[in-house]
């Protein structure tokens, strides 16, 4: 098992997932910018103007920190698994195996693609809500950091569902059945306490609920649950997709027959 | 100063360039296909039987068979797009299944299916495929190679406006732009027009005397008898004929084929002429037969109750051979 074996191909690799996003920048940045800048509009406009705070912190503040998680994810993910079911469609996916990478390698390469992207679409909505809410936070590489582990692990489930999926449409069905309602879910825009009864209870047990908690944490200095707990999850969650999502580059699933 | 995969893939570098040295001044093998089987659909498909043979530095070898004979299936396990399900093979005397990321480098494979990132334009394309197995991209070899593919001028056009022969033509340069050793081709020629297809023999002749190790498959039978030292013929996923093409010929000069064209509705052939290789296409006879018997096959078809429209008189050629071994199988 070796992990680098050709270092100047994963570059490559990882160049070309970068390239490809920007090339139709369109479509993969200015659109997610654009609704994230509308929730921002929609939802922090009409409810910071009835003054609704949550804990110490005043709507607007508490929604930034949950946008930016929310483009991350959609975004790491969206970029490996339309990337490899595009390679799948252009039949390219098969000279993924006739090239000197390792699995490690091709990992990394689809990874840096969908993290990248992430962090972009993260970092240009906390930029575009600096005018309504300020550029204050209480730990911002630990912020950065955060968003980066998550971007890693949303890209590596990218990586696991491009490989599964066969057409776009099986891409969108798990990204807008699946991903986008736990996300949303996940308390992006509220305090997953503030729901009524049971419900409360239950939307702690939605798995992303401490991702968005912890990069919220590292925002606004405080958040939901307990924060070693959910960092914990949140490191314990980014490995064991990684780790999944080797296996099955191994295994050349989605790659060979 | 090297680090320890660069020293060690010096090592192997140089162990596989000393190798094909050797194996081309002692005539030794590199590439070695030893009783490699596969099956499909659960076992209830045979795509290959325990195939082997061995194909030294250098050689032009042409990959002949009928569709689903397996050489497609042969070529992806080379790839590494299918896993075999037992045999060996070996790549200048290094494992492909253990050393597989080593003789990845030496390969350069133009798959049958056109497989071209649409989203990037042609440059771009070399200039990852070649980051991809790790060598620095070198501009005026891209150029030299799309001149020759006659691509110079749609370099900067994305993959998505290609036509059909100019996708086939990229996937070449996509093959070559790393410059391997041993080059395999899965029909490059279908889809490419005769013009282009015969500056395309040249360009392959000219990477033979480069020392390029070539096979080839094709449909175009012409092309594998005009470029090819070789030809192993695959049938039913098991090899039918692995001969020099000039041995492979002289075996059938002494043969020669009568063409007829008789008149419709009446075909006493089969019965008549019983004791000669007979092929029937349309109104088409064709009479494969040692050159001695000419006479009597001429004399036979005289006497026959047919009004014969044309005949010809020809020398075997691979077509023929072709069509006579894998006739013959079948019978």
């Amino acid at each position: 098992m070796q992990f680098i074996y050709n270092p100047l191909g994963m570059w490559t690799l990882m160049k070309r997932e970068v390239h490809r996003f920007l090339k139709v920048y369109l479509q993969t940045v200015i659109s997610t910018l654009i609704s994230n800048l509308l929730y921002l509009a929609i939802f922090g406009g009409t409810l910071s103007s009835r003054h609704i705070t949550i804990g110490h912190v005043g709507y607007l503040k508490f929604l930034v920190p949950g946008l930016c998680v929310m483009g991350v994810i959609l975004s790491s993910f969206q970029n490996p698994s339309f990337s490899i079911v595009a390679h799948k469609f252009q039949n390219t996916i098969m000279d993924f195996n006739s090239y000197p990478l390792s699995h490690f390698e091709k990992l990394v390469g689809f990874i840096f693609g969908g993290t990248c992207r992430g962090i972009l679409i993260g970092g240009v909505t906390y930029l575009a809500t600096i005018p309504f809410a300020g550029a204050w936070m209480v730990h911002p590489i630990w912020f950065f950091i955060s968003l980066v582990f998550v971007g890693i692990t949303f890209s590596a489930i990218g990586v696991i569902s491009g490989l599964c999926v066969k057409t776009f449409e099986g891409t969108n069905f798990f990204l807008s059945i699946i991903l986008t309602p736990i996300t949303y879910l996940a308390g992006v825009f509220f305090q997953v306490s503030s729901l009524p009864g049971v419900l409360s209870k239950i939307a702690l047990f939605n798995p992303l609920f401490p991702l968005v908690s912890s990069v919220r944490y590292m925002y606004l200095g405080v958040s939901e649950g307990n924060i070693v707990i959910n960092i914990s999850y949140a490191l314990g969650v980014m490995f064991f997709f990684c780790i999944v999502a080797y296996i099955f580059i191994q295994k050349g699933i989605g790659l060979k027959y | 100063m090297f680090t320890i995969i660069e020293w060690e893939e010096n090592v192997q570098n140089n162990h596989l360039e000393n190798s094909k040295w050797l194996f081309s001044i002692l005539g030794g093998n590199l590439i070695e296909i030893n009783g490699v089987s596969k099956c499909y659909q659960n076992g209830k498909k045979q795509a290959l039987k325990e195939i082997s043979f061995h194909i030294k530095a250098q050689e032009f070898v042409a990959l002949l068979g009928q569709n689903g004979a397996g050489k497609t299936t042969l070529i992806n396990i080379l790839g590494g797009n299918v896993k075999k399900d037992s045999g060996e093979i070996k790549i200048a005397g290094l494992n492909l299944e253990h050393q597989e990321l080593l003789t990845k480098r030496k390969l350069g494979i133009v798959p049958q299916e056109i497989s071209i990132d649409f989203n990037f334009t042609i440059f771009e394309i070399l200039k990852f495929q070649c980051g991809y197995f790790g060598k620095k991209f070198d501009k005026d070899y891209a150029e030299y190679l799309l001149e020759k593919l006659s691509l110079s001028d749609k370099k900067h056009v994305r993959g998505r406006f290609l036509s059909g022969g100019m996708k086939r033509r990229l996937l070449i340069a996509k093959a070559l732009i790393h410059n391997p050793e041993i080059i395999i081709l899965d029909e490059p020629t279908a889809g490419v027009d005769i013009e282009l297809r015969h500056s395309l023999y040249e360009f392959l002749n000219e990477l033979r005397q480069m020392g390029k190790t070539i096979i080839l498959t094709t449909h175009y039978l012409e092309e594998a008898e005009k470029l090819c030292d070789r030809i192993i013929m695959i049938k039913d996923g098991e090899v039918i004929a692995d001969e020099s093409k000039h041995i492979l010929m002289q075996k059938y000069a002494n043969k020669q084929v009568i063409t007829v064209m008789f008149e419709e509705g009446f075909n006493p052939f089969e019965s008549i002429l019983f004791e000669y290789e007979i092929s029937i296409e349309g109104q088409e006879l064709s009479i494969h037969f040692h050159k001695s018997k000419l006479a009597t096959v001429l004399k036979k078809l005289t006497k026959l109750p047919v009004i014969l429209e044309t005949l010809s008189i020809t020398q075997a050629n691979l077509e023929d051979v072709f069509l006579h071994l894998t006739q013959r199988e079948e019978t």
